[in-house]
């Protein structure tokens, strides 16, 4: 397995407060790590660094060629981006933000293809948001939202899907819907994801790999049951917990002590 | 799914030209004044009033108008992407704002001077136009400046030097307004207002020029302005650069912007207005909105120029009135019908 | 230009008048150009302490004691000259701080000069309110004569439409229902926006051609030379056609005051030069002051 993103001695500050210093990972193809840790541990400034919005010092290599040397377009087409949340002020339809995603696949200058259309089709399917496809984006819950960006990434059709906490709005279904959606498109079409996430149980039980970050650094990196342990998880977010394996004996799942 | 294609693009776009061409004919047809159609056609080289009032009265500025109000609508609906604000319009630059002042500055100090172009050959115009001109360029660098953090242009700084910028040019103005000769602050009020007369065809076809060709620039950013409006990170994501996405656009548009305020003043309400419209009419994709909004800009404020024309003959009202009294009423009856469903209201 | 003075028609308002009396060495203070001019044609000049910026005429006005503008006379400086009596024009003399003015005890006048009755009214107010009845009488007997003669020397001729600009871009005409409008009437014009209620309006160029004006006189502008090059490519239109755009630089005549009768024989003279010209020198038909024959 080649290494998609390889990320050595990351270190950016917003200003005068530093966030991350010293990040070192090596995430290879194909691969599914959650990125875990509390508020403003640099989950999503991680995400920002690795999709190019913004410039950190330290390497950071793309498929073996530092990032900074990259196109934006072409990064497009290498990575999609599910964010937190976002604030559209015009009256676009699901339809037409879906197919936003495809804009690095055709000329700037035509209108989308029939590939294009597809692709997008498919997308809406696969987060159950088919139906709404002609409504407007204001019309939707929060939950719905959320699908449609995680549908346009998709679209996108991009080797490596980053996600900022993509179950943060979402209810028990389809958090769990999403999830496995991820689950598949790693199995079936080879899709690296890189998550950050703050449900540790949920964590646990679909990425293999979690990495914990704490005070600017990775504090540990590994499978689920090595990162999440009673220690990490006290040391890390400040709270006691219980650690047990589920059913399968094979993925831990945390339990608070009150 | 109902989205964008080809065949949306040429029947909308076919519609609103071919009702542009109708208005062009109309608004010339149209006046204070009855004129003879058939007599002007005779007499086209000949010293004729229905020629001269069709022809070197009406048509040039009907002309003008086509230009004027689609290059504010483009720039109206360039600008709303941009800024990602709804209530962005040309006059929020602070381009305007500059135009303004330089045109004031030559009404008062040189109203009289001309410039002969290509060695007189082609007539001769007004030092007025240009110091508005000047005066844009001037406060394009200004606020482009003053905006300018790490290579982009934040929305937040442009819109706050803009309105900041044009505060302090308005009371520069007022100002000026106010020591001069009464007589002369009189004039000053009525250039600010706005006017579409003129009888100049070199005049016309330079901002026709200017404003086919910025349009058509700003056309092609017809994707990445639909990206842009996402916001700025996930533009990035999706491909664009927007740093140079931002500061090109706010280039053009200044430009634009600015030569049409030399020429014509301020004409305010088309920029805001249109845009809407249209997003309620055609959508929000801007590969469409952007012909739609040029076509319609250019049929409303030539009807507004005909209007004031006509309203209170012999006497003509400044278009900017025209353009807000009767463009606001039907904007909000548009809003009331269409925007509860598109516009979360 | 000569917006100021077309202000004093806006409104319209009655002259206040109050009866005459209190005669003798009054300080006063003016409003208006107007009244300053009328103040110094009566011989009364001296008794002037204040008036306004644009109060330029005659030369020894100029040197008096300014109170800002007409629209905005300043409270305070026209309380410092301690005045007896303050003359204003309707219209023109904003009627709120006239009120002011009263309400601090001062005695406020405001005539009118909307036309030319209640120019030569005004006259013979100003000078009764100030003893010299006879002297306001005078002068509305001089600027009488002086239009009388103005009126019989272009009587024959027959009346000429006249286009009087005082503005460019945006062009802007003298309407109707102001003593300008019917100064060009008196000078044997037909002012082709005498039709319009405003006073002055922006004129679209589609009304100069379909109104064919004879005459086009451009106050206060450039000098000659520019004066054409406006109008060039409108050749239907008779004045350019014939050449009959002048330029009137000394528009500052035009008040509605004592120099009347002298702007009404400018405006003649450009109108129907014909009418006042050396007969002897005159050859050719088209320049005698005189109606077509059959």
């Amino acid at each position: 397995m080649s290494t998609a993103i390889r990320i050595k001695d990351l270190a950016f500050a917003y200003g005068e407060r530093n966030v991350l210093g010293g990040v070192s990972l090596a995430i290879e193809k194909g691969e599914m790590i959650g990125i875990l840790g509390p508020n403003g541990s640099g989950k999503t400034t991680l995400l920002k660094i690795l999709s190019a919005v913004l410039r950190c010092a330290g390497l950071v290599e793309l498929n073996g060629k530092d990032l900074r040397s990259y196109g934006r377009r072409e990064l497009s087409r290498l990575f999609a981006v599910v964010p937190q949340e976002s604030q559209i002020n015009f009256p676009f339809t699901l339809a037409e933000i879906v197919l936003m995603g495809r804009a690095s696949h055709h000329s700037p200058l035509g209108l989308e293809g029939p590939r294009d259309l597809e692709a997008a089709r498919r997308s809406l399917e696969a987060t159950e948001t088919s139906l709404l496809a002609d409504r407007y984006l204001h019309e939707l819950s929060g939950g719905e939202k959320q699908r449609v960006m995680i549908a346009r990434a998709l679209a996108q059709e991009a080797e490596i899907l980053l996600l900022d906490e993509p179950a943060a709005f979402l209810d028990l279904k389809h958090q769990v819907r999403a999830f496995e959606l991820m689950r598949r498109l790693n199995r079936e079409r080879g899709l690296t994801i890189v998550a950050a996430l703050h449900d540790l149980n949920l964590a646990a039980l679909f990425f293999p790999r979690l990495a914990m970050l704490s005070g600017g650094k990775v504090y540990r990196d590994g499978p689920a049951r090595e990162v999440l342990s009673e220690e990490n998880i006290l040391e890390v977010y400040g709270v006691e917990v219980r650690v047990e394996m589920d059913a399968s004996r094979e993925r831990p799942q945390v339990f608070l002590r009150t | 799914m109902n989205v964008l294609d080809r065949r949306k693009m040429i029947r909308v776009n076919g519609i609103l030209f071919l009702l542009l061409i109708l208005s062009v004919i109309g608004c010339s047809l149209v006046g204070p004044v009855a004129v003879n159609l058939w007599r002007a056609l005779e007499n086209l080289f000949s010293p004729d009033a229905n020629a001269e009032i069709l022809f070197r009265a009406r048509l040039p500025r009907v002309l003008l108008g086509v230009a004027i109000g689609g290059g504010m609508a483009a720039c109206g609906v360039v600008l709303q992407a941009l800024l990602r604000n709804p209530l962005a319009c040309p006059q929020m630059l602070g381009v305007s704002g500059g135009a303004s002042l330089g045109g004031i500055l030559g009404l008062i100090f040189f109203p009289n001077w001309l410039l002969p172009v290509a060695g007189g050959l082609l007539g001769e115009i007004s030092w007025v136009p240009l110091a508005a001109f000047l005066g844009a360029l001037l406060s394009m660098v200004l606020v482009y400046r003053f905006s300018l953090f790490h290579g982009r242009l934040h929305p937040y700084h442009l819109l706050l030097s803009g309105v900041i910028f044009n505060s302090f040019i308005a009371a520069l103005i007022m100002f000026l307004n106010s020591i001069v000769d009464f007589y002369q602050a009189q004039g000053l009020l009525f250039w600010l207002m706005g006017s579409l007369s003129t009888r100049a065809y070199l005049t016309v076809a330079f901002i026709w020029a200017y404003v086919v060709l910025g349009f058509l620039w700003l056309w092609a950013k017809g994707l990445p302005l639909n990206l842009i409006t996402l916001g700025e990170e996930t533009a990035m994501q999706l491909g664009v650069e927007t740093g140079a996405l931002q500061r090109q656009v706010f280039v053009a548009s200044s430009l634009m912007i600015g030569a049409m305020v030399s020429i014509s003043g301020m004409i305010g309400f088309v920029g805001l207005m249109i845009p809407h419209v249209m997003r309620l009419i055609v959508g929000s994709d801007h590969r469409l909105l952007l012909p739609a909004s040029f076509l319609a800009g250019g049929i409303f404020l030539s009807w507004a120029d005909t209007l004031a024309r006509v309203l209170l003959a012999p006497a003509e009202l400044p278009v900017g009135i025209v353009t807000a009294f009767f463009g606001g009423p039907f904007f909000l009856l548009l809003l009331y019908r269409e925007g509860r469903k598109k516009l979360a209201l | 230009m000569t917006f100021g003075l077309l202000l004093c028609l806006l409104l319209g308002f009655a002259g206040r008048l109050v009866h005459a009396g209190e005669a003798t060495r009054q300080k006063i203070v003016s409003l208006a150009p107007s009244v300053t001019e009328t103040l110094f044609a009566l011989g009364l000049g001296d008794r002037l302490v204040g008036e306004t910026t644009y109060c330029d005429y005659p030369a020894e006005a100029k040197k008096l004691p300014k109170i800002g503008d007409f629209m905005n006379p300043s409270l305070e400086a026209v309380l410092a000259k301690k005045p007896d009596l303050i003359l204003g024009v309707t219209g023109a003399t904003d009627p709120v701080k006239a009120r002011e003015m009263e309400r601090l005890g001062l005695k406020v006048v405001l005539v009118s000069v909307a036309n030319l009755n209640d120019i030569l009214a005004s006259t013979r107010i100003i000078g009764a309110l100030l003893g010299s009845d006879k002297a306001g009488e005078n002068l509305a007997a001089k600027i009488t004569a002086q239009v009388e003669e103005v009126k019989k020397k272009v009587s024959p001729a027959p009346r000429r439409s006249v286009l009087l600009v005082v503005g460019f871009q945006p062009l802007i005409a003298v309407g109707g229902r102001n003593f300008i409008d019917e100064l060009i009437t008196l000078a044997g014009g037909d002012n082709i926006a005498g039709s319009a209620a405003q006073p002055w309006l922006n004129l679209p160029d589609e009304i100069v051609v379909a109104k064919a004006p004879e005459v086009i006189i451009e106050a206060g502008m450039g000098s000659e030379r520019e004066s054409g090059k406006r109008w060039g490519d409108l050749k239907s239109v008779p004045a350019v056609r014939e050449r009959r755009i002048y330029s009137y630089p000394s528009d500052k005549i035009l008040r509605p005051g004592p120099r009347f009768g002298e702007a009404l024989a400018e405006i003649a003279r450009l109108i129907h030069p014909e009418c006042f010209a050396n007969p002897a020198s005159l050859s050719n038909e088209r320049s005698r002051c005189e109606r077509p024959g059959p």
